[in-house]
């Protein structure tokens, strides 16, 4: 699965979708798809390139989130320019992530980066005057591009596709370039790559913060598009620990990876609540039990991902070509 | 201040709880050298034991504790044996996300099977409180206090004294030379893993009478959790207990100082802090943490 004809393919599959699908159901699952892709890339830039696992990516989807609604509902301010402020606070709270970073390693940045979205999400929740509480901020629908009131699911599929696209070039450049070669080198021996002369702090909160930002973008565009922000959700371990799994099941620390983890996740997560969603809404915890067993599977099976293990089960095959 | 024997006694009331959910975290960090993020599910269903116990059987707490831990050590070497064993060499992400993929299906067992619905267990003398000398407590409190002292206690005097309790403290030191002395450390995890859940779910039994049982309990005490071993220092038993009486006096004078709202807060701060000045914990070995074992 190297090379960049499996994102070409897939990148264009979904630019023509709306073209085809007029389905409302269907155009909303792509966009979820793409968004929630384009999460777990932002996730990805940090936890797979940079190899700093966290499991609190939440707390900047979150910043995104409220930033927006917050600046939209209070002042009427644009969710573009909310997006940007969302996008400017997480940077800041991304450089304190990545001071961290540079003094923990392993399950303590972990935990810290728990801590550090429990304190966000207790803030919103409680910050009674200035987040509503745990009521959350419905975000009124304002017609307009500038407002982001889109009605049509097909605009909104081209606006997180150029987000997504973008995504897939940053990690692209991770990828191929030389700063991401030394990124590379800092995740696999920190001290190593430190001793050749590379910049290993300052790649890796660069790393983290460019992550955290467009975690944050991500979050104003979901709040805006689903119309709501519930503290609870946005800030949550659940959600935290789903960035990190779309790039984990789909293949981490590869680009397409992340996209592929959020296609299989999101369907299976709605055709079973579409399938057990009326008669007994317990039963949507079925996907969850799936999904958990699914991650200890791939842990087991395919600690890189889906994507990886599946380009490694293809060149074992004999190839047809010459090889040289 | 005729408020400080009260909060202290709360705070140590609320620290011997933390202290058994503490201790089992801490020490099968320190053998094995994997976070259990799925720790707190493990308290879950210790709790839902205790409720079905009572609500079908009529069992009493109490009674479910004695009864019930052959099962809590037999449902922990199980998780290891189908979970856990195959990627114990595993890199650390790798065994991060295994326990992050078990508390999500163990999570969503509970909710399927049990609804997210609150549950309690109310027994006869759950609003039973004793007072002594001013300070007022509650009879369930006492007794999970009591019962959490003896249980710790328990663990260190195994730890110290008995062959298998040296066996794991001899892995914990140095593995590969463990095994070379003829320790099968295969089974010193299974049997390290087992000992951490049956505390955790001990601790479970412990608490239901006090707090009602839903799926996503676990996370509020695992994070508790969390902060007290690693101010302890990850791996170091009694620094993980010391450290659970520091969180639970931090919970008790802060709800008493600013309210319950924000009482979490503070020990979430106690905790960056920690992290940024001094990450090995107040006991744990410098570095540690630099090294990431």
């Amino acid at each position: 699965m190297r090379g960049p004809w499996p994102a070409v393919a897939f990148f264009a599959a979904a630019a023509l979708a709306p073209l085809v699908v007029r389905d409302a159901f269907l155009l909303d699952g792509l966009v979820l798809i793409l968004l929630w892709g384009t999460t777990g890339a932002a996730w990805n830039l940090a936890g797979g390139y940079a190899g700093q696992v966290s499991l609190g990516h939440a707390a900047f989807f979150g910043l995104g989130a409220y930033a927006a609604a917050i600046l939209g509902t209070r002042w009427g301010i644009s969710p573009w320019i909310g997006l940007l402020v969302g996008a400017a606070l997480a940077t800041a709270f991304g450089f304190i992530l990545g001071f961290l970073s540079n003094r923990l390693r392993g399950p303590y940045f972990g935990l810290a980066t728990i801590a550090l979205s429990q304190v966000l999400l207790i803030v919103a929740s409680r910050w009674r005057a200035f987040t509503s509480g745990s009521e959350g901020i419905p975000v009124p629908f304002r017609p307009g591009f500038w407002t982001l009131g889109i009605v049509d699911k097909r605009v909104w599929v081209y606006v997180i596709l150029v987000l997504a696209a973008v995504l897939y070039v940053v990690q692209l450049y991770l990828e191929r370039s030389r700063r991401g070669y030394q990124l590379a080198a800092v995740r696999e021996d920190e001290d190593a790559a430190l001793s050749l002369g590379v910049p290993a702090r300052r790649l890796k909160v660069a790393a983290i913060a460019v992550s955290a930002a467009l975690t944050a973008v991500c979050g104003t565009l979901w709040t805006q598009y689903v119309g709501f922000v519930d503290p609870l959700y946005v800030f949550s371990v659940d959600l935290s620990v789903r960035f990190c799994l779309f790039a984990i099941l789909g293949g981490i620390g590869t680009p397409l990876g992340p996209f592929v983890g959020a296609a299989l996740i999101t369907i299976l997560e709605t055709s079973l609540r579409a399938r057990f969603g009326g008669i007994g809404a317990g039963l949507v915890g079925i996907y969850l039990i799936i999904y958990g067993t699914a991650l200890i599977v791939t842990m087991r099976v395919a600690p890189q991902g889906l994507l990886p293990w599946v380009g490694a089960l293809l060149r074992r095959r004999p190839d047809p070509r010459p090889t040289g | 201040m005729h408020a400080i024997p009260q909060l202290l006694a709360s705070t140590l009331l609320l620290g011997g709880i933390y202290a058994l959910i503490a201790v089992g975290l801490t020490l099968i960090f320190g053998v094995m050298r994997v976070v259990n993020f799925a720790h707190g599910e493990f308290l879950m269903l210790g709790m839902y034991l205790a409720f079905w116990s009572f609500t079908l059987l009529g069992l009493d707490p109490y009674v479910t504790l004695v009864l019930g831990l052959p099962v809590i050590f037999g449902g922990g070497w199980l998780s290891y044996r189908l979970v856990m064993q195959p990627v114990i060499h595993a890199s650390h992400n790798v065994q991060i996300f295994t326990t992050v993929g078990l508390s999500i299906a163990l999570q969503a067992i509970a909710l399927v099977l049990w609804s997210a619905d609150a549950q309690f267990v109310r027994t006869s003398y759950y609003a039973v409180v004793v007072r002594f000398g001013g300070v007022a407590m509650n009879l369930a409190q006492i007794a999970a206090f009591v019962v959490a002292v003896l249980f710790t206690t328990g663990l260190f005097a195994f730890m110290r004294w008995s062959y298998a309790g040296k066996i794991m403290r001899a892995t914990a030191q140095d593995r590969h030379a463990a095994s070379l002395m003829g320790i099968d450390t295969g089974r010193v995890f299974a049997l390290t893993w087992a000992v951490g859940i049956t505390c955790v779910g001990a601790a479970g039994v412990l608490l239901a009478p006090i707090y009602p049982v839903y799926p996503s309990i676990g996370l509020q005490f695992v994070l508790i959790a969390y902060v007290a071993v690693v101010l302890g220092g990850l791996g170091d038993m009694v620094g993980a207990v010391i450290a659970s009486l520091v969180v639970a006096f931090v919970e008790v004078v802060g709800s008493y100082q600013i309210g319950t709202a924000w009482k979490e807060v503070l020990y979430l701060l106690l905790f960056i802090a920690i992290l940024v000045i001094r990450p090995a914990g107040l006991f744990g070995q410098r570095g540690a943490e630099v090294i990431g074992t």
